[in-house]
């Protein structure tokens, strides 16, 4: 071992390309992208090394961390935070998938971002700092860390979409996803704090050894408490439902911030947190049941919001939210069948491939959901509309775009031997092996292949709109991208196509994660099985009922909107319009935050500070009047303030002593 | 030769504050009289730090055994010179336009000596003293500019409502004096209101015909210190004072003058009226989660920055009141963990706070306003205020890594900790639930600031602040930083001073 012992410095490479472009970036080219690139290229060299030799290494987590603040001893517990870093299967697996698309990104933003002019020096310290973010929390050794650097990147994510500030709905947008994933970043902090209360440390080596919690006497409703509160924090980070209603509106930034903050990476944060908590959550199966509820929930509700949308970056991120339910479900439904199975070995190792199945989605879902936003990245660059009524017959001038983002929209849909078949298949088993287990997961699954018919279909429907039919106005200036685009976009259709296909490797390969801390105590689902999947895969039902729903729903797409065969008027005229109009508003979800905002917030503030100044006023001087039963006096009394206060002074005093009398039961 | 360790610092500032007045007619120069006052409140700070930095800290007592220098009373005496220190070098360009600046550094000297004397007082009445000594200065700086209409009212309001609040803290007073002096059999030396007697006196008096009295002036007291606070409902004054009083003033009411009342609070309440705590903990918790909700939904709607700080403040005092009634509970390391907590927010909120109002002043002072729309686009006007502007705010709502972070975490994992002690104490789980809230309530009007700055449109034009305030807010800045990267040392001195202060 000796590349694992420099992980610290992964998250610090990026820093050091964000002071040379803060430092230089006026008098280089570029305004100080190639630092950040360089830098990174460096920090993902570093992480390919370390996930390489952790890979294959015995599988034994290793860490390192020092003593940063040393509260001292309170009741027999050392308090302690430290700072280090903690490499395990998750942490190395995020760590190829976070460093290669970060990488691939920036080196896109060179051409994306190049007519942006002085602006760009900002965009390349401000992408470099998320980037330490990201990295930093997916190496990070206990939650306080990690907490610091989730903070760093919402704050980075909301600069980026306030990117362009001079267009009004752009602000709007950044103060909606800080405020909105702020709830949840408050839900993170309490769960540290009432799981620091819990076992007086935060260090995922010590959190993670059962040897080491079980030696608490640990108030169940506490942990079932920081577990929600960790759930909390990833609904807010991961767009889950109720709080997905930011991620939409946060594609008012760049499409290279889209494609790498709101849909790679930081959105994995929250998927990432609940698969790092899992050694703790499997012990409270009711908060497993919320996760796959909320999840499966969101994966659905959020694909009927993409059906009708014209903006293509929209489409994609109602997809991205959908896409990350998925992940939830797989996790919820495996927690769920662990927490469940006590000591039978056979249900663990089912469970366990439910939590396979999330990080292996997560996985995959990176690469193809990257690759598709860059590839929407290429349209609006060559159209300069991210309207998809306006675009149309784009295939013929941007041929390698329309390919590979047709890639994309096959392996999301789940058609094989793209990579998106293989994992929403396992989420899928997942669902179905919890319903062995408690029947009301059936409801889940069908939520979960209903949802494969509808993301098929309104893939389709953009990929159609946008490449195929009439050759549009915007399409006759159309050019393709610059090859600093188009190599990315390449790169990463190959790893859409193939990324599925590691687990069919012998060993089990990537995607074979599990999450104790020995790798002793649980069987990896399926690592002997090798080939074997393809056979596993297609004998059972459930796969041909996918497929089906897949072919189906590219099929009505085909139909639809490239035949034009099959009329989408039927849902756009009398009474049906009324569905078509609820999913074009969005369910009235901004109407609703909008007035939890702004009338009940505001609302409540303004009430509170009227009863504040106004009406204690008005009941002192009221009182005053009619004690000394003269309106003149009433008059001037309104005009002093300073009476009024200080009879709220006497009366609040006379008050609290009566209240004290009563309650606090002075004989 | 006597000792007189315990009261060469509070010397020491008193005479040079004394002496301001004859500096400015002698000297001419109000810049001259900034360097004398910065010079007491050093030296008074030399004479505090050599105290503090002996390791293991003593304690000494002066002035006949009514004041004393410990660890505890050596940490806030820093902490109040420290604002002072802030306060004159920012002052030094913000008043420079004035007459009369002699008297206004005099005042602030002086007010800072009566802060200290509150940190050292081991009597009841020593401690009314160094609050009123506090107060009257305070009066007098409110009103520094004549001609202001809204300053002088401020002062007059402030004025009137203060002197209110000083007769009830008396009445509170003169009711224990009355309750001591009937057990004499329980009280040490020939002074009944030291803390020490009172608290003996209180425990004797459970259960007699005395214990209504005691209640009656534990309220009386709440009610006179909580003005210094604005706990609510005592808050009133607050926004109107903090809105009419010069800036720098504004700064020091809030990092300075506050915290005095909070310490004047504990020291009455967790040595003198202990043996009452079943009867006043849930009262002073229900005041602290009404402090904070009050304070931080009523500043969603201000439009001015000023006041909407002002009611940051009363919620602020919400949060460091939880230390309260943690540090009631039996368990003496929980109890000062939970004391540490509200000591090392207390420190936090001086700087993060004190900064904000000092950025506030800055910007007074060239033209731009002190409405939140006034901020638009002030991170290309000036980038570095307004990054000290973000992370002042930031801080004050608990964002990780900076200092206000820890001392919430601090804090808030204290009521944790009380509330798994035993099930007496089962709502202390809601002090931290209800702080956390609040903490995500104020992202909301503090976001506001920030998008004004960051993200809107504004004038285009540079502006840059005056040499000595930026220094003054690059203090306050590099302390909130630097706090923030590496808290333990601080931690760990509000940890000893909790100790001192609880006598463990």
């Amino acid at each position: 071992m000796t590349f694992v012992e420099y992980t610290w410095l992964i998250p610090l490479l990026p820093i050091i390309g964000l002071i040379l472009a803060a430092a230089f970036g006026r008098k280089t080219p570029e305004d100080g992208g190639y630092f950040v690139i360089g830098s990174v290229a460096l920090a993902c060299a570093m992480s390919l090394l370390v996930a390489y030799e952790f890979f294959t290494g015995d599988g034994t987590p290793v860490y390192a961390s020092q003593v940063w603040i040393d509260l001292g001893t309170i009741n027999g517990v050392q308090y302690q935070f430290e700072i280090g870093y903690y490499v395990d299967y998750l942490t190395a697996l995020l760590l190829i998938v976070v460093s290669i698309l970060c990488t691939l990104i920036v080196i896109y933003s060179l051409g994306y971002m190049h007519e942006e002019g002085d602006r760009k020096r900002r965009y390349y310290v401000e992408i470099a700092l998320f980037i330490t973010g990201m990295l930093g929390m997916v190496v990070a050794s206990n939650y306080l860390e990690a907490f610091i650097f989730w903070e760093m990147m919402g704050l980075c994510s909301y600069l980026l979409i306030g990117f362009w500030y001079y267009k009004p709905s752009a602000a709007k947008a950044a103060k909606k996803a800080f405020l909105t994933t702020r709830i949840g970043d408050i839900s993170f902090m309490l769960g540290i704090i009432a799981l620091f209360g819990s076992f007086g440390t935060l260090n995922y080596h010590q959190l993670f050894d059962p040897a080491f919690t079980e030696s608490f006497d640990v108030n169940y409703w506490m942990l079932l408490f920081a577990m929600l509160c960790f759930f909390g924090a990833a609904v807010g980070k991961s767009a889950q439902f109720p709080l997905h209603d930011w991620l939409p509106d946060a594609m008012e930034g760049p499409t290279t911030v889209s494609a790498l903050i709101h849909a790679a990476t930081m959105v994995k944060a929250g998927v990432y947190l609940v698969a790092r908590s899992f050694p703790l959550m499997v012990h409270t199966p009711e908060v497993m049941i919320v996760i796959a509820v909320i999840g499966g929930f969101t994966a659905f509700f959020a694909a009927t919001q993409a059906l009708n949308n014209f903006n293509i970056k929209r489409v994609l991120a109602y997809s991205t939210i959908s896409q990350l339910g998925f992940m939830f479900l797989a996790l919820g439904c495996g927690g769920y069948i662990i927490a469940t199975a006590g000591a039978d070995e056979h249900l663990l190792e089912v469970g366990n491939t439910g939590y396979m199945a999330a990080i292996f989605h997560l996985m995959n879902h990176a690469f193809f959901k990257a690759l598709l936003f860059l590839s929407a990245g290429a349209v609006i660059h060559a159209v300069h509309t991210e309207d998809m009524r306006k675009m149309g017959g784009l295939s013929k001038k941007l041929k390698i775009t329309s390919l590979v983002m047709l890639i994309g929209a096959l392996a999301i849909s789940g058609i094989p031997p793209f990579s998106g078949f293989w994992s929403k298949d396992l989420v899928l088993e997942s669902t179905i092996a919890a319903a062995g287990v408690n029947p009301w997961f059936w409801i889940l699954y069908i939520a979960g292949t209903v949802t494969a018919f509808l993301t098929a279909f309104y893939m389709f429907r953009l990929w159609f709109m946008t490449f195929k039919g009439e050759e549009s106005e915007a399409a006759h200036h159309a050019h393709e991208a610059p090859a600093s685009m188009w190599v990315p976009l390449v790169i990463l259709a190959i790893a859409a196509t193939i990324t599925g296909l590691f687990l069919l490797m012998p060993d089990g390969g990537l995607p074979a994660v599990i999450y104790t801390v020995s790798p002793e105590g649980l069987a990896i689902p399926g690592e002997t099985l090798g080939l074997g999947w393809i056979e596993k895969f297609f004998t059972a039902w459930p796969t041909y009922v996918s497929l089906a729903m897949a072919v189906f729903g590219i099929g009505v797409a085909y139909l639809a909107y490239y035949k034009k065969t099959l009329s989408m008027a039927f849902y756009t005229k009398g009474g049906n319009k009324r569905i078509y109009d609820v999913l074009q508003r969005r369910y009235y979800f901004p109407e609703f935050y909008d007035y939890v905002g702004e009338k009940g917030m505001y609302g409540l503030a303004r009430l509170v500070d009227f009863i504040d100044r106004k009406v204690v006023d008005g009941v002192v001087n009221a009182i005053a009047a009619v004690a000394v039963g003269s309106s003149g006096r009433f008059r001037k009394a309104q005009t002093g303030m300073t009476q009024t206060y200080a009879a709220v002074v006497v009366a609040a005093v006379s008050v609290i002593l009566v209240l004290l009398y009563i309650f606090a039961g002075v004989r | 030769m006597a000792d007189y360790t315990a009261i060469l610092p509070l010397i020491v500032l008193a005479a040079f504050g004394l002496l301001a007045p004859a500096v400015r007619i002698l000297g001419k120069s109000d810049k001259a009289t900034a360097i004398w006052a910065l010079a007491g409140v050093l030296i008074s700070g030399f004479f505090v730090a050599d105290f503090f930095l002996s390791y293991p800290p003593g304690s000494s007592v002066g002035f006949e055994g009514v004041v004393e220098l410990n660890y505890f009373s050596a940490l806030f005496m820093l902490l109040f010179l420290s604002v002072a220190a802030y306060v004159i070098i920012a002052s030094l360009r913000y008043v420079d336009k004035e007459r009369h600046t002699g008297e206004y550094y005099a005042l602030i000297l002086l007010a800072t000596t009566g802060m200290m004397i509150v940190a050292s007082a081991l009597d009841l009445i020593t401690l009314f003293v160094g609050i009123e000594l506090t107060s009257l200065s305070s009066y007098a700086l409110v009103a520094f500019r004549k001609t202001s209409k809204r300053g002088s009212e401020a002062a007059t309001k402030y004025f009137i409502i203060g002197a209110l609040s000083s007769a009830i803290a008396l009445f509170g007073i003169s009711l224990l004096y009355g309750v001591t002096v009937q057990f004499p059999e329980v009280l040490v030396g020939s002074n009944p209101l030291t803390f020490e007697n009172i608290g003996a006196a209180v425990s004797a008096a459970m259960g007699t015909p005395a214990e209504p009295i005691v209640f009656l002036a534990a309220v009386m007291l709440i009610a006179g210190f909580g003005f210094k606070i604005a706990l609510v409902p005592f808050h009133m004054w607050a926004p109107d004072v903090y809105e009419g009083a010069p800036t720098t003033i504004t700064a020091m009411l809030a990092a300075g003058s506050k915290k005095m009342g909070i310490i004047a609070l504990f020291k009455v309440f967790l040595i003198g009226l202990i043996a009452l705590k079943t009867d006043w903990e849930l009262l002073i918790a229900v005041l602290a989660i009404l402090t904070m909700t009050v304070g931080n939904i009523i500043a969603v709607s201000q439009t001015s920055l000023k006041r909407m700080l002002a009611y940051s403040s009363i919620a602020q005092a919400g949060y460091i009141l939880i230390a309260l009634p943690i540090a009631a509970v039996s368990d003496p390391a929980v109890a000062a963990y939970g004391l540490a907590g509200g000591f090392f927010h207390m420190i936090t909120h001086a700087f993060m706070k004190g900064g904000a109002f000092l950025i506030v002043a800055g910007l007074s002072k060239v033209a731009v306003g002190e409405n939140v729309a006034d901020y638009k686009g002030l991170a290309r006007r000036a980038p570095w205020i307004a990054f000290a502007m973000l992370i002042m705010l930031f801080s004050l709502a608990g964002i990780p890594p900076l200092a206000g972070f820890w001392s919430k975490y601090v804090l808030f994992s204290g009521a944790i900790d009380a509330w798994q002690l035993n099930d007496q104490n089962n709502w202390m789980f809601w002090l931290a639930i209800a702080g956390i809230l609040n903490s995500a309530l104020s992202l909301y009007y503090y976001a506001r600031v920030v998008k004004n700055m960051y993200v809107e449109k504004g004038p285009q034009d540079r502006v840059r602040v005056p040499t000595a305030m930026a220094v003054a807010i690059g203090i306050c800045f590099v302390a909130v930083i630097g706090i923030g990267l590496y808290p333990q040392p601080f931690i760990q001195a509000c940890i000893d001073a909790a100790h001192a202060f609880l006598g463990i």
